[in-house]
């Protein structure tokens, strides 16, 4: 039975299944708005809880999640979910107040205003007394790793980035240097800071509330649970030795060695579908990548104004819209190029290596 | 006055308070009412972060989460404990690892290197949970959108300061996640020697961007993770990033005043 | 500044001030309108013009000085060029792993001769391990594998491994030469010096 199960999840541990099953459970969450409240909280609390220290019986298991620098990511992933179900359920409790024409809980204070001394200043005291003591038992408890002397001639197996990093290290299986390492962080900088002057919804400020910003939290959320904490936590626990995938169960075994065989859509197009062999230029060879690439990036934008984005395009104007939708599309990639390595083993779309340009 | 009455700690406190000095450095009474609990805060320079008066809803630990008061407060940890170690620590090739070692053998109270590296680790998790908790209530919108952005970049600092003190150990684990790490920059656009457009900027059949002259050098001080890069990183790690960190902090600090107070419903 | 001071409507403003008082070209009603004075506040604009270009000028050259004091003159590295012994050591379809960690160079000798594969991974920089069993060259970072040739097949590495200038020295060793590489995707596989027929 137990073996059945661990094989079970050991089998919906692989990419396609897990991010697919991640995403669902995403929206099905988001929207569900019994699951906000304190009782389903604790249920799925309970069974997190569980599901981890029955899986800490299991030596696999056990040597990944207890590794030093992985405590914190454990750390980080009860807390995400505990904070994002705090401000959701915050949210939820506004959108009914607002439903019944009362004003949000933020706003509904018997005193509008308190004294920094002593209420803020004790408050703020408590917490860092509070944290310091954990940071002190935390570093009794777990030693800092330290691994054999830097050696530049012997790579690890796996080598893993720091762990925050390490969703730029999954991007990078699926994107080259140059877009994975490069322009796409820096377009999650700019994305970042460019969301107050994109987002010109007037309500919501200062207050939780799902329903007045539905769109924005639902996009903010995806990116930061799916396309960031999820990749870090598939990097930490999922990526073993050559950087395959392993269950969580699974050993890491260095001798695991999936043919992971890619191929380029030039190849694909030329080869499979039109049986002729790869022309010479590489203009001509990677035509129908440059076309897929401006199909993407030039043909979706009118496309989605007229059609599922409308209301932005009309709200936001030409100028805020066009920068919303080439950050989406931007965002957007990731799971499809993802999704497109895992089902048809696509490698690049298109493919330049002569002048390191391959998207 | 005689030396009974300063036994009993009534006197003696107001003895003290009745002093010059005190009255120096403490220019208000005890804060038992409204108007010195309000003085406390304003006359005193690290109270003065904050206003006398906040919304009610700024004091909820269910609104706000304190995570910015944590991050600043965990940056602080980090400027004392870093400063500990740099007593002990010499950023060559030679000595680096074994200093590590030594600090966790040879020094009293051994743990000042997990206070450091536990606290780097949780002020990226504080951060992220800041920047979660403002998203959630909206608290970037106008008129806190210069704020956010500043926000954005202490952000991107958090995470260079550990990356950058990810490498100081000279351990495997510390250099193969900056080669990993600085490699990107080797990709960079026209500025990294394998990045798209590098080969396009030549003078006369020479490339002018090269292993030895491009973006990734500049950081590492080499054209691999060696001494160089391990000097560079450390100074980065314990002057420069900080610096700029520090301004961008007291401009966020200063910005939260001016554009209203703690966040609430606007 | 020659004159005493003619910009009388712009007086006392910051460098900003004279610009705006442009705006409107017809002088103030109560200054007599001397042509003088407008031709010098002229005269003074193109000056301020002039001023900012060098001070950018100034700024920018003192910049790209600043840039260039992050590369140093002299490089401290390993030598670049070292002997691999005689080519006899080599045998054919064996992958020598000697060199990989002092020079990090493979050494490989296939039925036409010996060639030295660069041990860095193309993808992030790792150095790959040779799998012997599975005949393959395999970074454990991003999983990127090589055939024993250099050739990429799998894993998200752009390109195949870099081999470099590989000689027979006087004395009948094998010299491998790292400044200078060889690309495959460049067609520079060709070049006779990227193999050493032996």
């Amino acid at each position: 039975m137990i073996d059945f199960l661990k094989t079970f999840i050991n089998t919906i541990a692989a990419p396609e299944w897990f991010v697919s099953l991640a995403i669902v459970v995403f929206f099905v969450a988001l929207f569900w708005e019994k699951l906000w409240t304190p009782k389903p909280a604790l249920y799925v609390l309970g069974a997190a809880v569980a599901f981890f220290t029955v899986s800490l019986l299991d030596p696999n298991f056990r040597s990944i999640v207890t590794k030093a620098d992985n405590v914190p990511i454990v750390a980080m992933l009860f807390l995400v979910g505990f904070f994002i179900w705090l401000s959701m359920s915050q949210a939820y409790e506004n959108d009914r107040r607002i439903g019944r024409g009362e004003k949000p809980m933020e706003a509904s204070e018997p005193v509008s205003k308190v004294l920094v001394w002593p209420d803020l200043v004790y408050t703020e005291f408590i917490c860092l007394i509070l944290f310091t003591v954990l940071l002190i038992v935390w570093s009794i408890f777990l030693k800092a790793p330290l691994e054999q002397p830097a050696n530049p001639g012997d790579s690890p197996n796996p080598s893993k980035a720091p762990w925050y990093f390490l969703g730029l290290q999954e991007m990078l299986v699926y994107y080259d240097p140059w877009l994975a390492g490069v322009v796409f962080p820096s377009l999650i900088v700019v994305g970042l800071m460019a969301i107050p002057f994109i987002d010109k919804n007037k309500k919501g400020s200062g207050y939780y509330t799902f329903r007045e910003r539905k769109v924005e939290i639902t996009i903010f959320l995806f990116g930061f649970v799916i396309l960031w904490i999820l990749l870090i936590a598939t990097g930490t626990f999922l990526r073993g030795p050559n950087w395959n995938f392993f269950g969580p169960y699974e050993f890491w075994d260095v001798g695991k060695l999936p043919p992971l065989v890619n191929i380029n859509l030039s190849e694909y197009f030329w080869v499979k579908w039109l049986n002729t062999g790869l022309p010479k230029g590489w203009l001509l060879r990677e035509a129908p990548g440059f076309i897929v690439v401006l199909l993407y990036l030039l043909t979706l934008p009118p496309l989605l104004a007229r059609t599922l984005l409308r209301k932005y395009y009309e709200k936001l104007g030409p100028e805020r819209y066009a920068v919303m939708v080439i950050l989406l599309l931007s965002m957007g990639a990731l799971p499809v190029k993802m999704y497109l390595r895992w089902l048809f083993n696509l490698k690049y779309i298109i493919a330049i290596p002569e002048y390191f340009f391959n998207i | 006055m005689d030396l009974k009455e300063l036994l009993d700690p009534k006197k003696l406190l107001s003895y003290v308070r009745g002093t010059q000095v005190y009255k120096s450095a403490f220019r208000h009474g005890m804060p038992e009412n409204v108007r010195n609990r309000a003085l406390v805060v304003l006359s005193n320079v690290f109270l003065h972060l904050h206003p006398s008066r906040v919304r009610t809803s700024g004091i909820r630990l269910k609104y706000t989460w304190c995570m910015g008061g944590l991050s600043f407060f965990i940056f602080l940890v980090e400027v004392i404990t870093g400063l500990l170690l740099m007593f002990y620590y010499r950023p060559t090739v030679e000595y680096a690892y074994v200093d590590i070692i030594d600090l966790g053998e040879q020094v009293p109270l051994g743990i000042m290197r997990e206070l450091h590296r536990w606290g780097a680790h949780a002020m990226v998790i504080t951060v992220w949970l800041h920047m979660l908790r403002v998203f959630m209530t909206g608290s970037y919108k106008p008129p806190r959108e210069f704020n956010w952005v500043i926000g954005v970049l202490l952000l991107v600092l958090t995470l260079l300061l550990s990356f950058t003190g990810y490498l100081l150990p000279w351990d495997q684990l510390a250099i193969w996640a900056i080669t990993v790490g600085s490699n990107m920059a080797r990709a960079t656009p026209f500025l990294g020697h394998e990045g798209p457009g590098a080969s396009l900027l030549a003078l006369g059949g020479v490339n002018l961007v090269h292993s030895g002259s491009d973006v990734r050098f500049a950081l590492l001080g080499g054209r691999f993770v060696g001494a160089g890069a391990l000097l560079r990183f450390y100074v980065l790690h314990c002057v420069a990033i900080p610096f700029v960190a520090t301004i961008l902090m007291s401009i966020h600090f200063w910005r939260i005043r001016k554009d209203g107070g703690i966040s609430g419903p606007m | 500044m020659t004159e005493k001071d003619p910009r009388e409507p712009a007086a006392g403003g910051s460098p900003a001030g004279p610009e705006k008082s442009t705006a409107g070209t017809s002088p103030a009603p109560g200054q007599a309108a001397k042509p003088a004075a407008s031709a010098s506040r002229r005269g003074f604009l193109s000056w301020l013009v002039l001023a900012w270009i060098a001070f950018t000028a100034a700024m920018t050259a003192g910049l790209t000085a600043l840039t260039r004091f992050l590369f140093p003159n002299v490089l401290f590295e390993p030598p670049s060029t070292f002997k691999a012994g005689p080519p006899s050591e080599y045998g054919i379809g064996i992958v020598d792993e000697r060199w990989k960690e002092r020079f990090g160079v493979w050494i490989v000798r296939d039925e036409e001769g010996l060639y030295a594969l660069s041990t860095t991974c193309t993808h992030l920089g790792c150095t790959p391990n040779w799998l012997s069993a599975d005949e393959k060259f395999k970074c454990p970072c991003h999983g990127s594998g090589f055939y024993k040739t250099g050739i990429n097949f799998e894993g998200p590495a752009p390109r195949p491994l870099e081999r470099y200038r590989i000689l027979l020295a006087e004395d009948g060793q094998v010299l491998v030469d790292k400044s200078r590489k060889f690309q495959w995707e460049k067609g520079q596989w060709e070049d006779p010096e990227s193999l050493l027929k032996a």
